[in-house]
């Protein structure tokens, strides 16, 4: 975790090449037939409740069983490997690259993300703050609370069955959140990112800075 | 207080009424397999605490698991606790759960040892199981609600509370499945009369208290017997055991529900925050809740609740195609 930024070092990163890609891979074994061309763009979940999927990237097949992954994030399709177009692939394998544009507000968060502590999503499911903090952030705001090591912090929630989770990490405010009410998260995902008071006075220079010289949104 | 009358092992009288009651019954629908769906299940009441007061059953079920841990003990999966009334009960969101003497009102833990796949229709399971021992007992029009509250006449005659919980000492999963039923208790705080109800208000009659409870424990038995079973078929490359390679247990559930092709409210805590309106046009495999919404595009909810608007159940049931039980 960096205490020091090279400010100009991550803004010639960001200039030259302002993207994230994100592989997509096979949700398992099976048959899989590409449903995007390269440089096609791709569209994100929409909708209110994120209930519109996104644009359909490739259909795979097992045991007369299809089904069609969609993407979770708007860019274009950098790279297929058409090699694989038509085959049976292990589950895993790299099927395509999306190349997503980022955008001010991301490229504050994954800076952010190399100095918080991001605290992970034990398993896949919907999470949700727990009563508690819920109504102290709603009162004053997540970056006015403070968390311990042992609090119970978030609840995770899935099919009537909940399970308080217990924050495990450095003290800190609750600086930036990753999950939405009612929105699965991955397994691993961060929930939280969590910066000790000493940091903050960095995060604020961040902040500022990117915000002050980066010019599109 | 006199302390807890504590029987150890499915082997008393739990044991012959699975025997003599709950085994021929799932023999003349089920045949052969029913033995093995049983057996399965016969962690279930392992050990039964009986307490004739508590303050909240799923504390107490909390406390016994960190003292056993504590002592070096391994906690029986199928401990059931269950008290005569409880004085600080509640339900989810911390919204208050009545439970004086009559009902039924207790916790059962299940250490967790289904695979990721099945772990979900546990909440289905405890449902099930009460809607099948309310309708033998008599209660014939009683129904079940997304996930798993069981109505009858649209009021609530049971519910349940699942946690999930690690052990400290070994990181042990538990699923501590609180569960609530209004069997021979009557009376309701007024902000509950309209939308509670007992079995023994809908019988006429009171209820034979530990009939019910051996009744509610054996088809406990039997539906989370369910989900090994299915989880062993699956393993076994076999499939599900139910018509058309469905999973058992969601087959039941669809039979005892009048959830699909209602209209609903969707949100995650309905009082407080109600999300949106919808139709509800099926389950998925893992138990989650297939909706579609006004504007024709459809929704997949895996948590949360639901409650019924416009039409009567008995509407609906009748739009529903193949609707059994």
């Amino acid at each position: 975790m960096a205490n020091e930024i090279d400010f100009d070092e991550i803004f010639k990163k960001y200039r030259s090449d302002p993207y994230e890609y994100i592989d997509i891979r096979a949700i398992h074994t099976g048959l899989v037939r590409c449903l995007v061309a390269e440089g096609a763009e791709v569209a994100a979940p929409a909708g209110e409740w994120m209930h519109l999927p996104g644009t359909g990237l490739y259909e795979i097949t097992r045991e007369r069983n299809s089904k069609i992954v969609t993407s979770q994030i708007n860019g274009a399709v950098a790279g297929i490997n058409t090699g694989l177009n038509g085959k049976f692939v292990e589950a895993g394998e790299t099927l395509m690259t999306i190349r997503h544009p980022l955008k001010k507000k991301e490229i504050v968060e994954n800076i952010l993300q190399e100095i918080l502590f991001l605290f992970p999503a034990p398993e896949k499911a919907k999470y949700f703050f727990s009563l508690d903090i819920q109504s102290r952030i709603e009162k004053k705001g997540a970056r006015a609370i403070t968390i311990n090591p042992g609090d119970e912090i978030i609840t995770m929630s899935l099919m009537k069955r909940d399970t308080p989770v217990y924050y495990e990490g450095e003290p800190g405010v609750i600086y930036s959140i990753y999950f939405k009410p009612g929105v699965s998260v991955a397994q691993g995902d961060p929930l939280i990112g969590v910066c000790g008071p000493e940091k903050l006075p960095l995060i604020q220079k961040i902040v500022t800075k990117v915000k002050a010289d980066w010019d599109t949104e | 207080m006199a302390g807890p009358a504590i029987e150890n092992g499915q082997s008393g009288e739990l044991r012959r009424f699975i025997q003599d009651r709950e085994l021929p019954l799932r023999r003349h629908a089920h045949g052969g397999m029913a033995s093995a769906v049983l057996r399965y299940g016969a962690f279930v009441g392992s050990a039964i605490q009986h307490h004739p007061a508590l303050t909240r059953a799923m504390d107490h079920a909390l406390a016994h698991i960190i003292a056993m841990e504590e002592s070096d003990r391994s906690v029986a999966s199928g401990t059931t606790i269950v008290a005569d009334s409880l004085s600080c009960s509640r339900g989810r969101f911390s919204r208050q759960w009545h439970a004086p003497p009559g009902g039924l009102w207790g916790c059962l833990i299940h250490v967790n040892t289904l695979l990721p796949a099945s772990r979900p229709l546990l909440s289905l399971a405890v449902g099930v199981a009460c809607c099948e021992a309310i309708r033998q007992e008599g209660g014939a029009n009683a129904c079940l609600r997304w996930v798993n509250d069981v109505l009858i006449g649209g009021k609530k005659v049971a519910g349940f509370l699942i946690q999930g919980f690690s052990g400290p000492r070994h990181c042990e999963e538990y699923d501590l499945v609180g569960f609530g039923i209004n069997l021979n208790n009557r009376r309701f705080p007024e902000e509950l009369q309209s939308s509670a109800v007992s079995l023994a208000e809908v019988l006429g009659h009171p209820v034979d208290l530990p009939h019910f409870q051996l009744t509610f424990l054996a088809k406990l038995t039997w539906n989370l017997g369910l989900l090994y079973f299915e989880e062993a078929n699956t393993l076994r490359e076999n499939g599900f055991s139910g018509d058309g390679g469905e999973h058992m247990l969601l087959r039941r559930w669809k039979e005892l529900s009048d959830t699909l092709g209602r209209r609903v409210v969707f949100g995650r805590n309905i009082f407080e925050n109600p999300l949106y309106e919808a139709t509800v046009t099926g389950l998925q495999d893992d138990g989650a809740l297939m909706l579609r919404l006004s504007d024709g595009s459809s929704i997949v909810e895996s948590c949360g609740e639901i409650r019924y608007r416009g039409e009567t159940a008995e509407a609906a049931q009748k739009k529903r195609p193949g609707a059994g039980g």
